[in-house]
């Protein structure tokens, strides 16, 4: 308990830069909105984009005029950015102890490294559920000037239970990076970089049937918003594919980590 | 009862070498020196029985339990002054010394107080404010807070001005008479050969001699002196004799072995002086390191 919370003190400065900035990204993004809400004219413009851009923007899913298209285009930014902050804070709340050299005085602590794990994880999933609770929270009151129907809250809560199920894959994928890696520098930037792989191979997944079979293997297509507006619910398999990816990076954190030397 | 047991330790980082069969014992309520040069290994055999780092062969034993199955369990009475200390920047010294305290059994609040008086800990300041010297006596009193069984210092004393390392010496020997253990590293003999019962001295890796202090001092080693017209080194070329250097016309060495046989062959030279002393434990060291 008492790592716990010291942890969720020692992040919250970090969960607060993020919240401020998807809390601005959305200000700003639903500002835009009003230009196209509505607006016949705003069509034609699109009509005129090429396909390809629209594949690669995930705009042919949606009507840019109406807010449940507009918030379908925001998911891509949502899912992009709970990615982003819960990699960062997978990986960095373990690798930043052998970074500041804490390690030293933290695993002499009477804590099996299990326990350590445990404690660290959660408070980073409990930095996650608040991300997307504010996320939620503010798009709810960002959007209210436009009377948005019934509809547009189901979707939206679908979106949002979207983007916390690519934020736990990524989180457990930090913290496998954090554990795992001996290089503490690295861990931040293989995730990033494990990040931007899956997020571009879902753009060419999307825009060229020869690489469709990429899809299976990026997040951020089985959380796509044009494939949930269609639907209406989370692919199942794909739920299914997530648990499986988290369970997996969850046991190599933990049974590495156990068995890894920690350098100073 | 042997409180640390190590037997054939070896770690290899990769290919370079940690400490390479390693084998020695503490026995409860001793004060045991390790001596070495830096990189000699003492720090990896810390870290080794602290299961920071795990062991490429052999095993260690803290309180009879095996150090790489049993972490948790030992550690909770363990007290750890690494050589230089690092905590959470962002932290006042109160918070972390409370934080400390709160993984283990029991209320140590008073003992936190005496600690801290004692060590002139300033509570309220930011650990990243504070110099090299005042994060070691903040190691200090968290290392001993919980009045754990058993201390591992590691070179504990850089940093501390003599003062402060008078005070600490005082504390570890009160620790000592209550009955703690302490694993004493240092590369500074004077400090260890004041407070050690025993001493293990490693190099390159390989712990090369563990002997009690007092024989080793005594029961070993003379410091022999002689003067004498026309002496030349080669006269004391035999079994027992090492180090021996040639200074203003004098031939000093080491001699270990039979006394009288040393004694007979000095006094078939006619001398102008002799003389016949224990080497310092600096010396001893120096010798050990050619």
């Amino acid at each position: 308990m008492n790592i716990f919370l010291r942890e969720l003190k020692a992040n919250l400065k970090s969960l607060l830069i993020w919240s401020f900035i998807i809390v601005l990204l959305i200000l700003i993004a639903v500002s835009k909105f009003s230009a196209f809400a509505g607006d016949p004219e705003m069509l034609k413009i699109l009509d005129t984009i090429p396909p390809a851009v629209m594949d690669a923007m995930n705009m042919n899913a949606f009507n840019l005029t109406t807010l449940t298209g507009f918030y379908g285009i925001m998911f891509l930014y949502f899912g992009l950015m709970g990615a982003f902050a819960a990699a960062m804070w997978g990986s960095d709340i373990i690798s930043k102890e052998e970074r500041d050299k804490t390690v030293e005085f933290s695993l002499v602590l009477p804590v099996s490294r299990s326990r350590v794990v445990t404690a660290k994880a959660l408070a980073a999933l409990v930095n996650c559920v608040v991300f997307v609770l504010i996320t939620w929270g503010f798009s709810v009151v960002a959007v209210q000037s436009y009377n948005p129907d019934q509809a547009f809250y189901d979707f939206l809560a679908l979106e949002m239970q979207g983007m916390f199920m690519m934020e736990l894959i990524f989180l457990a994928i930090g913290l496998m990076l954090g554990c795992v890696l001996k290089k503490y520098k690295s861990s931040g930037s293989t995730a990033t970089g494990i990040i931007l792989a899956t997020y571009f191979m879902s753009v060419i997944a999307g825009m060229n049937d020869k690489f469709e079979f990429l899809k299976h293997f990026t997040p951020f297509y089985y959380y796509d918003a044009g494939e949930i507006f269609r639907s209406g619910h989370l692919d199942t398999t794909y739920l299914g594919v997530s648990v499986a990816i988290i369970v997996v990076a969850l046991i190599a954190a933990y049974t590495v980590y156990n068995k890894r030397d920690l350098y100073i | 009862m042997s409180i640390i047991e190590v037997s054939h330790l070896t770690k290899f980082y990769g290919k370079s070498r940690g400490i390479v069969d390693v084998s020695f014992n503490v026995e409860e309520g001793e004060i045991f020196g390790f001596i070495g040069p830096n990189g000699a290994g003492k720090s990896t055999t810390i870290r080794l029985l602290l299961s920071l780092i795990h062991p490429t062969e052999g095993e260690g034993k803290v309180f009879g339990l095996d150090v790489t199955k049993h972490g948790p369990e030992i550690r909770r009475s363990i007290g750890y002054l690494p050589s230089e200390v690092f905590y959470y920047e962002g932290m006042k010294v109160i918070d972390l010394l409370k934080y400390s305290a709160s993984f283990y059994k029991g209320d140590f609040t008073q003992r936190m107080k005496y600690l801290s008086e004692l060590m002139e800990l300033e509570m309220n300041r930011r650990i990243s404010d504070l110099s090299f010297g005042n994060k070691k006596k903040v190691g200090i009193v968290q290392g001993l807070l919980h009045s754990p069984k058993l201390l591992f210092l590691d070179e504990p004393t850089s940093g501390l001005d003599p003062l402060m390392q008078r005070k600490f010496f005082d504390l570890i020997r009160e620790e000592n008479k209550r009955g703690v253990t302490v694993f004493f590293s240092s590369h500074i003999l004077g400090e260890v050969q004041r407070l050690c019962n025993r001493v293990g001295i490693i190099r390159e890796g390989s712990m090369v001699e563990i002997s009690d202090i007092r024989s080793l001092q005594q029961n070993n080693y003379k410091k022999i002196n002689v003067t004498a017209n026309g002496l030349t080194p080669e006269f004391f070329d035999t079994p027992g004799v090492t180090n021996v250097q040639t200074e203003n016309g004098s031939v000093n060495f080491f001699f270990k072995g039979d006394i009288n046989a040393m004694v007979q062959k000095v006094s078939s030279l006619k001398l102008d002086d002799v003389t016949i002393e224990e080497p310092t434990l600096e010396e001893i060291f120096m010798h050990y390191y050619e």
